[in-house]
């Protein structure tokens, strides 16, 4: 006869015990229903932590579906956290995982079950009755947690009065006994996420290297470009540059609004400094043959490389980089030099090129205002490639009109969620976009 | 000449949509779904949809429309990435007689599918892993796999609809659409995916009465539109 056990933990304790193993900022895709649905409240407000949710909300951002499984696909995802019904002796899970498919990019997968039925039968069991949803590498239950550890599953923590022959009576697998294994802890977890506020330009480009792949953004004119964070790369200096832009820099030669005896600052700087080998772009060349780009002279100089993208193909690749997609089918250039060298393909009767997705170490990209988690919100047509870039780059850095607190901008307003951005930098009052 | 996108009622808005339709719903909570279109389709006689809608709303309220249309036979076919709660154990029942047709397919994959179609894009190569069992085309349908920078990857073809029926918090005349926190999850995607699409909206203004900041379907998207409350009904 098995010992009488002692309590169950509620799904407020399991919640509290998940929330302990989440890091500052991370982004977690969580599922509706408890326990899992707790866990937010469980978690300090100053952890900065996002919660994804089956409904596209990320946090108190309202996300469209696409680009809430894009947050989920593109690797944003640190940890699923699922409510399962059953668990195996592999740690698969089954049960109506509505986060389960938000899951599959995520780096760590924390299941949330009952320990046992209604009748007593063990929820983790040799073999799953029904479709395994997905394979999870923590198991938290209402009285232990279990880590899921070379296909089988090790005992880790206890819950307040439980022995692990109590545990293993009640579990329809066997168990490993870790070590280390000690009494589950509710304390709420320590620290707080980095400040992305950098003091300036040349601090939050700091590490940007030699021969990186760099999102610039921007349009023909002035507009919607990083003007401040240009001058500070540079000033920097980083050599071998591969940049990826709609243009590359012909605001000098158009001058829309350029006021008298001044230039516009463009990509052009980056150009002349040689700092670039390499543009990834849809409109290099200047719309006038008498004033030619930067760009356009070292090209002919045969200084710099150039890969020429349709501007539809370039936002659909740059959204494609930070969707997790590795590759699609476009109509757009078919019949071109485009299509030169591309697979081609009939789909219901249409031509299309296969196009793949673009990713970049940096993106320097422009914003209206910021808060400090780093949402993003624009103004006007300066939205242009900013908010596909943000997601494609490893490290994106904004420049701002104004960086505010937490809470100040309208959640419906948001267009770039703060997952995206690692830096912000507040453009120096007066700063132009010319020199 | 804007004004010829704005319908008197819900049933004049869906005259057209007839038996066999491939049909996307924005959502199946209070909130979020189309309600008085989704009432002018139970009562419209119609048989024989294939509905596409998700039944997360994100704070467990839910509504039995859906389960009523697929128990008057209205709805035969239902694809969707999870159906839980009364909702789903009706429409499992409902299937196990034999007159529904549930496909459940990853959110991810659905929203993917539907984007595609608005975009143009002929299809899209995601991870295998992220696509479920099947990549969502069900298991007598072999999606098409390569390896891709040794990822193993699905090609996931547009998922093509009739009709989308949606709800959004405020239209303007011309069509241009915002929604209200998790109602744009769904809706936002959908709207571009169909080949007429109907909304159901709470307000209806002037064009302009939206912030062009703060407009997240573009008008060119939307074909009709309708009051939330255009037969009186009181939702």
């Amino acid at each position: 006869m098995p010992p009488a056990n002692p309590t169950r933990l509620d799904a407020n304790a399991m919640a509290q015990r998940a929330a302990g193993m989440i890091a500052p900022e991370a982004v977690v895709a969580i599922d509706t229903g408890l326990p899992a649905a707790a866990v937010p409240d469980a978690t300090p407000p100053e952890r900065g932590v996002w919660f994804l949710r089956p409904s596209g909300m990320l946090n108190e951002l309202p996300l469209a579906m696409s680009d809430a499984a894009a947050i989920a696909r593109g690797g944003y995802v640190d940890i699923a956290i699922v409510n399962a019904a059953q668990v195996d002796a592999a740690g698969r899970f089954a049960g109506v995982a509505a986060a389960s498919d938000f899951a599959a990019g995520a780096s760590r997968i924390i299941a949330m079950v009952v320990h046992t039925d209604a009748g007593g039968m063990p929820n983790i069991v040799e073999s799953l009755t029904g479709p395994a949803a997905g394979s999870a590498d923590i198991i938290i239950t209402d009285d232990a947690v279990i880590a899921v550890v070379d296909g089988g599953l090790t005992l880790t923590e206890l819950a307040p009065g439980w022995s692990s022959d109590a545990v293993q009576s009640i579990t329809g697998a066997p168990l490993s006994i870790a070590p280390d294994l000690r009494e589950m802890d509710f304390a709420p977890p320590a620290g707080v996420p980095v400040n992305k506020v950098y003091a300036d330009g040349q601090a939050a480009l700091a590490d940007l290297p030699d021969g990186a792949t760099v999102f610039i953004d921007g349009f023909g004119g002035p507009g919607g470009m990083a003007h401040y964070l240009l001058v500070a790369l540079r000033d920097r200096g980083s050599r071998n540059l591969t940049i990826v832009s709609n243009t590359a820099g012909i605001a000098r030669v158009v001058s829309f609004g350029t006021p008298p005896g001044r230039t516009a600052i463009d990509h052009s700087l980056l150009i002349e400094n040689g700092q670039v080998a390499k543009a990834i772009a849809s409109f290099p060349v200047s719309p006038s043959v008498s004033r030619p780009s930067q760009f356009e002279l070292a090209y002919r100089r045969g200084e710099v490389e150039l890969e020429l993208v349709p501007q539809g193909t370039l936002a659909e690749r740059l959204r494609a980089g930070g969707a997790g997609i590795p590759a699609f089918y476009t109509p757009t250039g078919v019949g071109t030099l485009i299509a030169e060298g591309k697979e081609t393909r009939i789909i219901d009767g249409r031509e299309y090129i296969l196009e793949h997705g673009l990713r970049a170490d940096y993106a320097i990209i422009r914003a209206h205002r910021a808060d400090t988690d780093g949402n993003l919100v624009y103004r006007g047509t300066s939205r242009n490639f900013n908010a596909v870039m943000a997601p494609a780059a490893r490290i994106t850095v904004v420049e701002v009109d104004e960086i505010v607190p937490v809470g100040a901008l309208d959640p419906e307003a948001v267009v770039t969620p703060g997952v995206f951005v690692q830096r912000i930098v507040r453009r120096p009052a007066g700063f132009t976009g010319y020199e | 000449m804007p004004f010829r996108k704005l319908y008197a009622s819900p049933a004049a808005a869906i005259a057209d949509l007839g038996d066999g339709a491939t049909v996307l719903i924005g959502g199946a909570a209070p909130h979020s779904e189309p309600s008085g279109l989704l009432d002018a389709l139970l009562t419209s006689g119609v048989h024989g949809l294939t509905a596409v809608c998700d039944f997360a709303d994100g704070v467990g309220a839910e509504s039995a429309r859906m389960g009523q249309l697929a128990a008057s036979g209205v709805i035969t076919r239902l694809i969707a990435p999870t159906v839980p709660g009364a909702d789903g154990r009706m429409l499992r029942q409902i299937g196990k007689s034999g007159s529904l047709t549930i496909e459940t397919v990853p959110r991810g994959v659905l929203a993917e599918r539907l984007r595609a179609v608005g975009a143009g894009i002929g299809g899209v190569f995601v991870p295998a892993a992220s696509a479920g069992a099947d990549g969502g085309a069900g298991a007598d349908n072999r999606l098409e796999t390569r390896t891709i920078n040794g990822v193993e990857c699905v090609l996931l073809p547009p998922l093509r609809a009739d009709f989308a029926l949606l709800r959004a918090d405020c239209a303007d005349t011309m069509g241009n659409l915002a929604y209200r926190g998790a109602q744009r999850g769904w809706n936002a995607v959908m709207a571009a995916a169909a080949r007429i699409t109907i909304v159901e909206a709470d307000t209806i203004g002037e064009p302009g009465a939206i912030d062009p900041e703060l407009v997240i379907t573009p008008g060119i998207y939307v074909n009709r539109i309708v009051a939330t409350n255009a037969d009186g009904q009181g939702r």
